[in-house]
């Protein structure tokens, strides 16, 4: 296979042809190592989706439709990938946070987070403060990820940042921002380390974190 | 000047006319879960007290220096209670939201199409409200109950915004019904933001298929017997930012352009509010009939009162924001460069980019200081 052009097919979102490929491959019974290589070679697709996403080609509904190709992508590997652990590059902690009900700009950045590698825990959406706190404490994450998309987020951002801190929880993570509310001045005055609209580059953030 | 409801009114008016009134007209906006919080209930509590909404109308009549009543309710929590509503749920602090939901599978397309009242009767609605996902008889009566609730309810809410209208000297409601760009119902009611973004990909021919089908009932929700210029017919629009431009102008653009030209040929007017930013589509926005409200959340002003201005009545681009955590000054002086820039020549109405939902959104002093200046210096 030529993993040149399945990164290429990724990155255009072109479905049929993944997944032609990605079945051919699987039935000439590859090593786990190329089957490996297939998995990064997928993963470098959804790079290019993120730069198109940068530059104004893509949107949200290409983003999220990206996120669906690699779901699909993966589940036709996973006969092949094997059963060794693959490589986590860190652990995120994923929630909306509490008053808010919206997931998508979150499960974007899920699904782009997970295809680069990290190991994401999504506690779902309106998450209390003490939600985070008690995930925070079970798996230790690197990171700690809040999304919203009401204004009212933004000060529930506040409490979730200001309950990590009286739990003594705060320095052992990097907390970082999204949805349509955030803003720079909107990032400190949370105390958050980062924030941003863009779920590509909040997983570039994210790994410029646990380098 | 002394101000009563009728010099309001007709600051409207002349806008609507196309000609320019006696100054900027200020439009505050706001959910009544605003200001339900500004009167220091719990919104849990107070969304259910339909006893109490008539006070939150007087309250919205005269807080916020506003031309016309801020003060609008669009979801009833007692109805969808009845109903037993997927699709608008209150959240743990009580703001009723929209979550994600699938109202039907890529599968039920052609039966969609071919039917879409029939389909969206027996199959959409059961799914969206599971009270009525029973024997048809219960399915009666709940729907029955529902819409029982629903007329009781608005009915006492219009007679007493008029009401509070006279007291307090505003002009009239400016929004008599609302509907839903075509697209927009497929997507946020039916397959969901995920599913259409896979839909459009997947089978693209069923989705234009689709909005087609449901173009008519979107022009029937949106024409009502006291539809006019100053009575406008409210629509959200949603999924064209988050588009690519190719995508919008196969899917999105054609029965939306269809529904807008429609309601204007009935005699309804639209006010659109025009979420997100569209800068990549104003050239589209230009096309529609003239004197279509738009109420801009993002984009540059200049950019979109040179595009749009001329021919549209501009609306919005006043940073909700600001007002949470701005100074007084430093909103007086947003007001000033926003009022500059699109009250030249008329065909504008002061409003923030968005509709206050909730306390946290702005801080109510910012809004009366905002309107207030909007008032003196907006002279023409």
């Amino acid at each position: 296979m030529n993993l040149k052009e399945l990164t290429q097919s990724v990155g255009e979102l072109e479905e049929e042809k993944v997944l032609e490929m990605l079945n051919n491959f699987v039935a000439s019974n590859p090593s786990e190592e190329e089957a490996g290589k297939a998995v990064a070679a997928c993963q470098e697709g959804m790079a290019e989706v993120g730069d198109l996403f940068e530059k104004g080609e893509y949107f949200v509904g290409d983003l999220i439709f990206a996120g669906e190709l690699l779901t699909e992508a993966i589940n036709v590997l996973k006969p092949v990938i094997g059963s060794g652990d693959t490589t986590k590059v860190g652990t995120i902690v994923l929630g909306t946070v509490h008053g808010d009900l919206h997931d998508i700009g979150k499960n974007i950045f899920k699904s782009m987070a997970e295809a680069a590698g990290f190991e994401v825990h999504d506690i779902g959406i309106d998450q209390p403060v003490q939600a985070f706190i008690d995930i925070v404490k079970e798996v230790k994450p690197n990171i700690v990820g809040m999304s919203g998309v009401l204004t009212l987020a933004l000060e529930a951002m506040k409490d979730t940042v200001d309950g990590l801190k009286e739990a003594g929880l705060r320095d052992s993570v990097k907390v970082i921002i999204g949805g349509n509310p955030v803003t720079k001045e909107a990032c400190l005055h949370i105390g958050a380390d980062s924030f941003t609209t863009n779920a590509a580059e909040g997983v570039k953030i994210s790994q410029g974190w646990v380098k | 000047m002394v101000e009563n409801a009728q010099s309001k009114n007709q600051l409207f008016i002349d806008i609507d006319e196309g000609k320019i009134p006696k100054r900027v007209p200020v439009y505050t906006w706001m959910d009544i879960t605003y200001i339900m919080q500004y009167a220091g209930v719990d919104l849990r509590k107070a969304q259910w007290d339909v006893d109490k909404f008539k006070d939150m109308i007087e309250i919205g009549a005269k807080s916020f220096q506003s031309d016309i009543n801020p003060a609008t309710f669009t979801r009833i929590q007692p109805v969808y209670n009845i109903l037993g509503a997927q699709n608008f749920v209150m959240s743990s602090e009580g703001q009723i939201q929209h979550p994600e939901i699938t109202g039907m599978g890529p599968e039920d397309y052609d039966e969609m199409i071919a039917d879409p009242y029939k389909y969206t009767h027996d199959k959409i609605l059961p799914r969206l409200y599971k009270n009525l996902d029973t024997t048809p008889e219960e399915k009666a009566k709940v729907f029955a109950k529902a819409f029982k609730a629903h007329s009781d309810i608005f009915g006492q809410i219009f007679a007493h915004h008029d009401l509070m209208n006279e007291k307090y000297g505003l002009a009239n409601d400016r929004v008599g019904c609302q509907t839903v760009a075509p697209f927009d119902q497929v997507a946020d009611q039916f397959r969901s933001f995920t599913g259409i973004s896979s839909d459009i990909r997947r089978c693209p021919d069923k989705v234009v298929a689709a909005c087609e089908a449901v173009t008519p009932m979107m022009l029937k929700a949106g024409v009502k017997p006291h539809s006019s210029r100053q009575k406008r017919t409210f629509i959200p629009l949603h999924m064209a930012p988050y588009m690519r431009e190719k995508d919008f102008e196969k899917f999105y653009w054609p029965t939306f352009k269809a529904l807008i030209e429609g309601l204007w040929e009935n005699g309804a007017a639209p006010l659109l509010f025009v979420e997100q930013d569209w800068t990549r589509y104003l050239d589209y926005l230009n096309e529609l009939p003239a004197g279509t409200q738009m109420m801009f959340e993002y984009g540059d002003p200049k950019v979109i009162k040179e595009k749009v201005g001329k021919k549209h009545i501009v609306t919005g681009l006043y940073p909700l924001t600001l007002l949470a955590r701005g100074t007084k000054q430093e909103c007086i002086d947003k007001a000033k460069e926003i009022v500059d820039i699109l009250a030249p020549g008329g065909n504008y109405i002061f409003t923030f980019d968005k509709v206050a939902i909730n306390i946290k959104d702005a801080n109510p002093e910012n809004i009366i200081a905002v309107n207030e200046f909007v008032k003196e210096y907006g002279v023409y």
